[in-house]
């Protein structure tokens, strides 16, 4: 069964319940059913094999998610924010005829001169004359996404029904997701954390409480207290600053979410245990993936805070084994993991076997929770002496002036490669760099003390919140 | 920061703070980098990277690696900043 069938038996079940609310708007099970067929049958007409889709959260966008693969076309997902030069060599790579966008989009791609595949914005899809039963073809591929991670070359990663059918699966009987659930998902739809969000959502027949963004913390709590709502996914930054709300109003707000889904990004500390205890009746949960093995890991957070640092442990029907020979590298093989890349054969070179080298690094422990330690590209090596830079993150945030950091190493002639650090500090900090460099003495070896030191306005990272090392070395 | 008290003053905060466990006793401006107990190349680049922190200049290589005392570290700093 691929999103379709889910999406067509829910409209039968639950036929006036809403599936989605966004904004002002709301679409119930039988609405989006309808909707979806219509989109589908219109976009058939087109014979195109793969479609670019690029929007903003929105309904159209999920209704132009599943219209493009009920009418058996693969869905290129494309962030909004994306240059020119990466949407034309993406367009190229995943041979897409045809864009469909957002009006936002459109004002901003329509003037990209390299661009020169038909651009047609959602209002333009207009309903089919009539709706005749029509064969619609199937294909294996639901979407394909580049994703560059935080490494440096983007990859296509097509992913199938049956990956995410296997990870949606996972995922509901894992976090114990239900009709009953109403799911508050700030999350860019167009990054598989939150489109997974989407496939757990329609496959369940709950509701989605669908934002645009994560940016206004007030607005996400007033929808989970009006919806009363019982999960929640988030970014863990956006988690950590919701800990800066007093904590009873957080208790109060939060005091019908039995679920917090989060990613791997490292969490802090911190805020597991402020969540911990806001959660009167319900748990924090993360997981490990990649767009090319989403969700190969759960953790969900209990009373032990003993592996507070653990992504968990691995999915049913997902193994994970770590490379001794290659930094410890992180290799994962069940039906999440993709089987090639998208047209790119040095990349398929990390798929042996069918496990997946990750390029992340970690250990398993005795009851294989899995810790994940960083990129095998990020380790820094000075002098032989091998640091792992969230380490020496971690120690710089402890600096009250310290909004964020990031550490990566850089050329030296007499240690092969030193530290240097990207520092936010807050606005009218008097923080200056020896403050930085004394506390790095007191609190780390002394092969981990930073060499150099920049004061910088902003630091480059995912969507996830990852940092994006390779754009600052 | 410029007298050379002040430059001292500087210089042994940054020893001591590099040095952790080390001693007022312990500590000369002759002393030479092989009689102290922890003065590896690591301690090198952490005094070195404090001491172009704190006083705002920059070593080159040779006089980053040819430093093996207090003293020529004040000279080297003193040469910085005149």
């Amino acid at each position: 069964m691929n999103i379709i069938n889910y999406l067509e038996n829910n409209s039968k079940k639950y036929p006036e319940k809403n599936a989605i609310i966004f904004e002002n708007e709301k679409i119930s099970y039988k609405q989006l059913y309808n909707r979806v067929q219509n989109f589908s049958i219109t976009i058939s007409e087109l014979n195109k094999e793969v479609i670019s889709l690029i929007s903003e959260n929105s309904i159209s966008f999920i209704i132009s998610y599943l219209g493009i693969i009920k009418s058996g076309h693969i869905v290129h997902i494309v962030p909004p924010e994306i240059s020119e030069t990466n949407l034309d060599n993406q367009i190229k790579s995943a041979n897409s005829e045809l864009i469909i966008c957002s009006e936002n989009v459109f004002n901003n791609i329509s003037k990209y001169s390299k661009i020169k595949t038909q651009i047609l914005k959602f209002s333009e899809i207009k309903s089919p004359s009539k709706i005749d039963k029509i064969s619609l073809k199937e294909n294996p591929i639901a979407h394909l996404i580049f994703t560059s991670g935080t490494t440096s070359i983007p990859k296509g990663v097509g992913i199938s029904h049956t990956m995410l059918e296997f990870t949606t699966k996972n995922i509901v009987n894992v976090l114990g997701h239900t009709s009953s659930d109403i799911d508050i998902l700030p999350l860019p739809l167009y990054h598989s954390f939150g489109l997974g969000c989407v496939y757990t959502s329609i496959t369940v027949g709950s509701t989605i409480i669908l934002h645009k963004d994560a940016s206004n913390l007030q607005n996400l709590l007033n929808s989970i207290k009006k919806f009363k709502a019982t999960t929640f996914a988030a970014i863990p930054a956006t988690l950590t600053k919701f800990i800066k709300f007093e904590n009873s109003d957080l208790k109060n707000n939060f005091s019908n979410i039995r679920l917090i889904i989060t990613n791997s990004t490292s969490i802090p500390k911190n805020t597991i245990q402020t969540f911990r205890e806001i959660l009167v009746n319900g748990n924090l949960a993360t997981y490990y993936g990649l767009t090319e093995a989403s969700r190969s890991t759960f953790m969900i957070f209990q009373e032990d805070s003993s592996r507070d640092n653990s992504v968990g442990r691995p999915a049913p029907g997902v193994s994970i084994k770590i490379d001794d020979n290659s930094n410890n590298e992180i290799l994962i093989k069940g039906k999440n993991v993709i089987s090639k890349y998208w047209k790119n054969e040095n990349a398929d070179k990390n798929i042996i076997d069918e496990w997946l080298r990750t390029g992340d690094t970690g250990f398993l422990d005795n009851e294989n929770y899995l810790f994940l330690k960083v990129r095998k590209d990020d380790i820094i090596n000075i002098g032989g002496e091998k640091v792992i830079p969230m380490e020496v993150e971690e120690i710089v945030k402890q600096i009250p002036e310290v909004i964020d950091v990031a550490a990566f190493g850089i050329e030296n002639e007499i240690f092969g490669q030193v530290i240097k650090l990207h520092v936010i500090k807050s606005k009218e900090s008097n923080l200056d760099k020896s403050k930085i460099l004394i506390h790095c003495i007191k609190n780390l070896e002394k092969f981990k003390i930073p060499n150099k030191i920049e004061f910088v306005e902003k630091i480059p990272k995912t969507s996830y919140g990852k940092v994006k090392r390779f754009m600052l070395k | 920061m410029n007298t050379n008290i002040e430059i001292k003053d500087e210089i042994k905060k940054i020893f001591f703070a590099v040095f952790q466990n080390m001693n007022e006793q312990e500590f000369s401006w002759e002393k030479q980098q092989k009689d102290f107990k922890n003065w590896d190349s690591f301690a090198q680049l952490n005094l070195i990277t404090l001491v172009e922190a704190k006083f705002d200049i920059s070593f080159s290589l040779d006089e980053a690696t040819e430093i093996k005392s207090a003293n020529e570290l004040f000279e080297c700093i003193k040469s910085h900043l005149t």
